[in-house]
């Protein structure tokens, strides 16, 4: 028992964070408005499909707002409940816009007693219409104060990113499962051509079976991912292709096994490239993708993770999922390793 | 670690420095390829006819497609050329070579005369690529750089690959399977590079692409010289 406690530790990772990454609801968010262009001093009213929302319960406690910055707003003049996704809110624009700006971006922020406040961050246009409009000194100020917050484990809402966000615990792990097997398999490779010792070949040879099939794994989840919010599932984004190669890279290393019959150079080679494999995949994956556009978080000008998409719910699913990832892993390695040597046992004795 | 002598040649027969070691090697490959001349020619023709058959089948070739057939026929052209590095000369001579010589020498030697035969290469199918398909270029000397670096990228890593595919049975197979992956980094940089030569991206990139370029080449050169005496060590 003393020997196996990283595995059930590792499988029980795993379960917590399908478990507690496919239970924990998302928070209330607002998923669309219609409509998003506005005029100043027309009396328009929004329809607000909301998410996760219970709007019926919280009646007439419902507030909402029109927000320019930190010192305008605007309520909203009345709020009608359809039913527990759907609101329709009256805003009274005022004929003017705040600053000399003739567009402003607005966020829609709603606040309700039973799901907490909620906001449609960005994205609501208002143009001001009357160029020379009368200045109204106490319009855009009504005041956002009181506002509630729900108290329950939730995964937080991105208007793109929906229920999908909780791929981050089964497609970011990969890639740092994939890592660390591919860094365990270069140290083996190491260590095996510094003393020549088959058993750190046979290590060398699972930790990247592992590795890879960890890799395609991370492809996989990030082409399903990619599917519901890039549009397809390969847009030729520079961390998809570089990654394609760097899987071809490794798959090359079990050809190059299956083409040696001599165990002893077989190792020797194959140790070689696989620590000019590792090299390579530095720049494959870390340097070239820095330098190009790319539409993952943290490229390109998108946010990364960690700054904002990351809060403190997720990782407490999130560094669960890459130990036991990672721990799954080893234990798939070690038993390839302890079959691959059973096998080289009965291939000399009989 | 240049000068230092590994374990196995301890002695130093002939007392040499790995520079003049490198240059005698040198003079042994070129001499060698002079007196089989059709391997050589063999190269060149390879180039011609392929930019031949490329020019007849596309007839019209845009700016972006010169790009990217020059590049593309640089690397099947480089890697038919690489392959035989270490597999031309017998065992029982490789042997010989092996007690007398500095690995390190062995590789750089060969990794040079690469670099010289890939640079002959280029500027044959640059050649004719200008003359078939008309001159895109509106920076010849960045394209030239593009060259240049190229040949030394593609013969630093299809050398040690080739070294590497030397000890399977189907060295011209592995050779294929083991360097395309490889060289892709490079490749992308390149016609990144000579994409500015052509006029088809601008901007002040260009200095990222170089260092980038040259980050690899050298991080590809150092790792083949640790790693190339164990691949030799037999």
């Amino acid at each position: 028992m003393k020997k196996h406690w990283w595995k059930i530790l590792g499988a029980c990772l795993v379960l917590y964070s399908l478990l507690m990454g496919m239970l924990t609801p998302l928070k209330t968010g607002i998923s669309d408005i219609h409509p998003q262009f506005l005029n100043t001093g027309d009396t328009v009213v929004m329809e607000v499909t909301g998410y996760n929302s219970f709007y019926s319960k919280a009646g007439n406690g419902l507030r909402a707002w029109l927000k320019l910055d930190a010192n305008h707003a605007l309520a909203a003049h009345s709020i009608q409940v359809l039913d527990d996704r759907h609101l329709k809110l009256e805003f009274v624009l005022p004929p003017t816009l705040p600053g000399p700006q003739n567009v402003a971006d607005a966020s829609l922020l709603i606040d309700s007693p039973v799901d907490g406040a909620h906001v449609y961050p960005a994205g609501i246009r208002i143009r001001r219409q009357n160029l020379t409009g009368v200045d109204a000194p106490t319009a855009w100020t009504d005041a956002i104060d009181e506002l509630h917050e729900k108290d329950a484990i939730t995964f937080p809402f991105r208007n793109i990113l929906g229920e999908t966000i909780r791929n981050t615990y089964y497609h970011v792990p990969m890639w740092f499962a994939m890592f660390l097997l591919f860094i365990g398999a270069l140290v083996h490779s190491i260590r095996f051509l510094r003393s020549k010792n088959l058993q750190n070949d046979r290590w060398a040879a699972a930790l990247t079976t592992t590795g890879l099939v960890f890799g395609a794994l991370g492809l996989t989840t990030g082409a399903m991912w990619a599917t519901y919010t890039w549009g397809e599932p390969w847009s030729g984004d520079v961390k998809q292709n570089m990654t394609a190669i760097g899987l071809l890279i490794y798959g090359a290393y079990f050809v190059l096994r299956f083409a040696m019959e001599d165990p002893e150079r077989k190792a020797r080679i194959s140790a070689v490239y696989n620590i000019f494999a590792f090299a390579t995949l530095i720049p494959l994956l870390y340097v070239i993708p820095k330098l190009t556009d790319s539409l993952h978080p943290g490229a390109g000008g998108n946010i990364a993770f960690g700054s904002q998409d990351l809060d403190n719910t997720m990782r407490l699913v999130f560094y669960p999922a890459i130990i036991g990832w990672t721990l799954i892993g080893l234990w798939a390695s070690q038993l390839l390793y302890r079959m691959n040597t059973l096998e080289e046992k009965l291939r000399w004795t009989h | 670690m240049f000068g230092n002598w590994p374990a196995c040649c301890a002695n130093n027969p002939l007392h040499m420095s790995l520079w003049t070691e490198i240059w005698f090697l040198l003079g042994k490959e070129v001499k060698l390829e002079w007196r089989q001349r059709h391997a050589l020619s063999g190269m060149l023709l390879y180039v011609l006819s392929t930019v031949f058959i490329v020019f007849i089948s596309f007839q019209q070739i845009s700016p972006q497609l010169w790009n990217v057939l020059f590049w593309i026929i640089m690397l099947f052209a480089s890697i038919n050329a690489v392959v035989k590095s270490f597999v031309q000369e017998s065992s029982s001579r490789q042997l010989y070579y092996y007690q007398l010589a500095n690995p390190l020498a062995i590789l750089l030697s060969k990794t040079i005369y690469n670099t010289l035969l890939l640079l002959v290469l280029g500027a044959l199918n640059a050649g004719a690529l200008l003359l078939v398909a008309g001159n895109p270029l509106e920076a010849p000397g960045i394209f030239a750089l593009a060259v240049i670096l190229g040949s030394v990228g593609f013969s630093i890593t299809f050398t040690f690959i080739a070294a590497i595919a030397a000890k399977t049975s189907n060295s011209s197979t592995m050779m294929t399977i083991l360097s395309f992956p490889l060289i892709i980094p490079v490749l992308l940089v390149l016609v990144n590079l000579s994409a500015h030569a052509i006029g088809l991206l601008q901007g002040s990139m260009i200095g990222d692409d170089l260092i980038m370029l040259l980050g690899i080449d050298l991080l590809l050169l150092g790792l083949g010289l640790v790693l190339f005496p164990m691949l030799w060590r037999e």
